[in-house]
């Protein structure tokens, strides 16, 4: 019990730092109100030291924990600049104004703490080591991220996106709980390493695959993959850029946890040279990426408003992300670690889709009620070079990092998905990934030229620089990571190859099997002779 | 592997005599199949929000079922955290419909307008 409990540092130190932040954010004084925000940064700074001490686990990939944690950490520390200020802003202004203090009006503390619990949500999928647990993981991350959604701006389609986003959600969940129910019943146990020996043993059967396929089904909704992905566009133009960005990241790693876990249940041992998936689910694995990737590229061309383009965009990028998955962790001596480029690709997604999103959130603009809000259109961002050459950067490196330029960070990231993929032989995947990369150049093309190449007409007026010093940082770090983790990629990819390792003991099971299917044959070809 | 030969395998009842796992899988997957065409067909809030707890509940019976066909408890503790859930997701529901009506004054999915693509 207690060596499991040193698994789980880094979601206590979250845990206590939430508890805090609630307490906080209704404090009387505006200081301790402020201070909200820089005790979230503590819990995950934190929760980031403590990650790099976990331990290996018994799970089904051992040596997953600091890795993937620290991943998490740090890409939430580097969202939570951005995430400054976005809700109470008013609030706080006329209370400023010397009106008196009213707690129940005031959001932040909820605010941060949900965002620490969504973020400790997807943590504890990391950890996971039974059905139960990954289940009730997946909904801590989600039903956090509704109200964020909801509560992100005041305006009226903010709610609207969070309740189209929680109804959508709350059909995903059940769809894969009646897959996880399913894979209870083939196998009667819940620990995926029982499940895994189980279907080494007896194989999958009926309901085992299709338990598996509808519990993945049900988590291509966190991670915005076809056929649940319809809500992406509508949720991320609702809610505040900041926000948009996190639901961009955080219930996409959970979800990519969750897949990884289920599909190494069942091994990558099959096939013709024992380094594919079953065959059923490398069909359903392949379609879905093809189709998610091919929908998200031509949906996003189609696009006038950036916040659809990037959200088009973040479904394209969750079908890149599925090929590494498709190709497993690469048992066989050809076989490069898909798993491991995926998770890679994850990081650097990450880092590189904060900044895109960062600079709508600190550009502002009056609405018809003159009211100020973010700008979301690619038409306010023309000529942004003249004005704000500091952004403008950030915005043309994020969007050719998003593209795949080398030398910028999603090159690296693409690069091994690329590598990996044909390596294992899934050269039509491959091809159409490099297809959809050539349509992707476009978007992000039209980005770079409406921020460096356009000119804005003088009778329109300027988007306005936000007051939110953390936005401008936030998109300086996005800008400066893409430049500057290229440095280490060969040692983080090497790390993730490492974090996705599965679990020897099952691995060794897998052969003893093999060999144990081989011997009955012999011995009932003597027995007839 | 579930053998089609082996129904529930403690006695039942005498009444219930001939019940056996495969009714409680019916059922279950007829509660999931409603809740799904439910989900998709109806407009209001209210009764969308119900269809899923009615998917939820059906994944609920599978795992009962599951449980006493394997004869262990994991399959009830399971249900019990699938309650819970159903509970928070519940509060949380009713909470956004009723945000969203006091400014709408409307339940009707279909009055969504603000979001278009």
């Amino acid at each position: 019990m207690i060596e499991k409990l040193a698994q789980l540092h880094p979601e206590i130190a979250l845990f206590a730092a939430t508890c805090i932040v609630m307490v906080l954010g209704l404090a009387k004084s505006s200081f301790w109100r402020g201070m909200s925000v820089w005790v979230t940064g503590l819990g995950l700074v934190a929760a980031l030291v403590l990650s790099f001490f976990s331990p290996q686990t018994d799970g089904m990939l051992p040596n997953s924990l600091p890795y993937l944690k620290a991943m998490i950490a740090a890409i939430g520390l580097m969202i939570l600049p951005l995430m400054g200020g976005t809700v109470d802003r008013w609030y706080e202004r006329t209370v400023g104004r010397g009106a008196s203090f009213d707690p129940l009006r005031v959001t932040r503390g909820e605010f941060y703490a949900f965002y620490l619990l969504s973020l400790m949500g997807v943590m504890l999928c990391v950890t996971a080591d039974d059905l139960i647990w990954l289940f009730l993981a997946l909904e801590l991350t989600s039903l956090p991220t509704y109200i964020m959604v909801a509560m992100s701006t005041p305006r009226l389609r903010s709610q609207e996106a969070g309740v189209k986003y929680f109804f959508l959600g709350a059909l995903s969940a059940a769809t894969f709980l009646y897959g996880f129910a399913m894979l209870y019943g083939a196998t009667g146990t819940t620990q995926l390493q029982d499940i895994a020996i189980h279907f080494r043993t007896e194989g999958m059967g009926l309901i085992g695959t299709l338990g598996l396929v509808m519990a993945l089904i049900g988590v291509s909704f966190k991670i915005a993959a076809a056929p649940m992905h319809f809500y992406t566009p509508d949720v991320y133009q609702g809610a505040a850029s900041p926000v948009s960005a996190f639901l961009a990241f955080a219930p996409k790693a959970a979800g990519f946890v969750v897949m990884i876990q289920l599909l190494s249940t069942v091994g990558w041992g099959w096939g013709e040279h024992g380094i594919a998936l079953p065959e059923a689910l490398r069909i359903t694995l392949w379609v879905i990426a093809a189709i998610t990737m091919t929908f998200g590229n031509v949906l996003a061309l189609l696009q006038s408003n950036a916040k659809r383009m990037l959200a088009y965009s973040s479904i394209a990028h969750s079908g890149y992300m599925l090929v590494g998955l498709l190709v497993g962790p690469g048992q066989g001596p050809i076989a490069g670690n898909g798993l491991g480029a995926a998770m890679f690709y994850l990081l650097c997604y990450g880092v590189m889709n904060l900044g895109a999103f960062a600079v709508l959130a600190c550009l502002e603009k009056r609405d018809e009620h003159g009211e100020l809000v973010e700008i979301e259109t690619v038409e306010d961002l023309r000529g942004l070079h003249a004005a704000r050459p500091g952004l403008a950067w950030a915005m043309t490196l994020c969007a050719l990092s998003l593209l795949g330029m080398p030398p910028l960070l999603g090159f690296w990231g693409k690069l091994g998905l690329f590598t990996s993929g044909i390596s294992a032989g899934e050269i039509g995947l491959v091809v159409i990934m490099g297809l959809n990369s050539a349509v992707a150049a476009f978007y992000y093309l039209r980005l770079v030229r409406a921020v460096m190449l356009d000119t804005r007409d003088e009778d329109m007026d300027r988007p306005a620089l936000t007051d939110m010093f953390g936005r401008r940082v936030a998109a300086g770090l996005s800008a400066v990571g893409v430049l500057v983790v290229v440095i280490w990629a060969g040692q983080l990819q090497a790390a993730s190859d490492h974090a996705t390792e599965v679990n020897p003991r099952i691995r060794q099971f897998n052969e003893r099997v093999v060999e144990a299917e081989e011997t009955p044959v012999i011995e009932s070809i003597a027995r007839n002779d | 592997m579930i053998d089609t030969a082996l129904f529930a395998q403690a006695a039942f009842p005498e009444l219930m005599g001939g019940i056996t796992l495969y009714h409680y899988l019916f059922v279950s997957a007829a509660m999931f199949g409603l809740g799904v065409i439910g989900f998709l067909a109806r407009r209001n809030l209210i009764i969308m929000f119900l269809c899923t707890e009615l998917m939820f509940q059906g994944a609920g019976i599978a795992l009962i079922a599951f449980s006493r066909y394997w004869m262990n408890a994991t399959g009830q503790v399971f249900v019990i955290f699938v309650l819970t859930i159903a509970a928070a997701e519940a509060a949380l529901a009713l909470g956004l419909v009723v945000y969203l009506f006091r400014r709408r004054h409307t339940l009707d999915a279909q009055a969504w307008a603000e979001l278009s693509g």
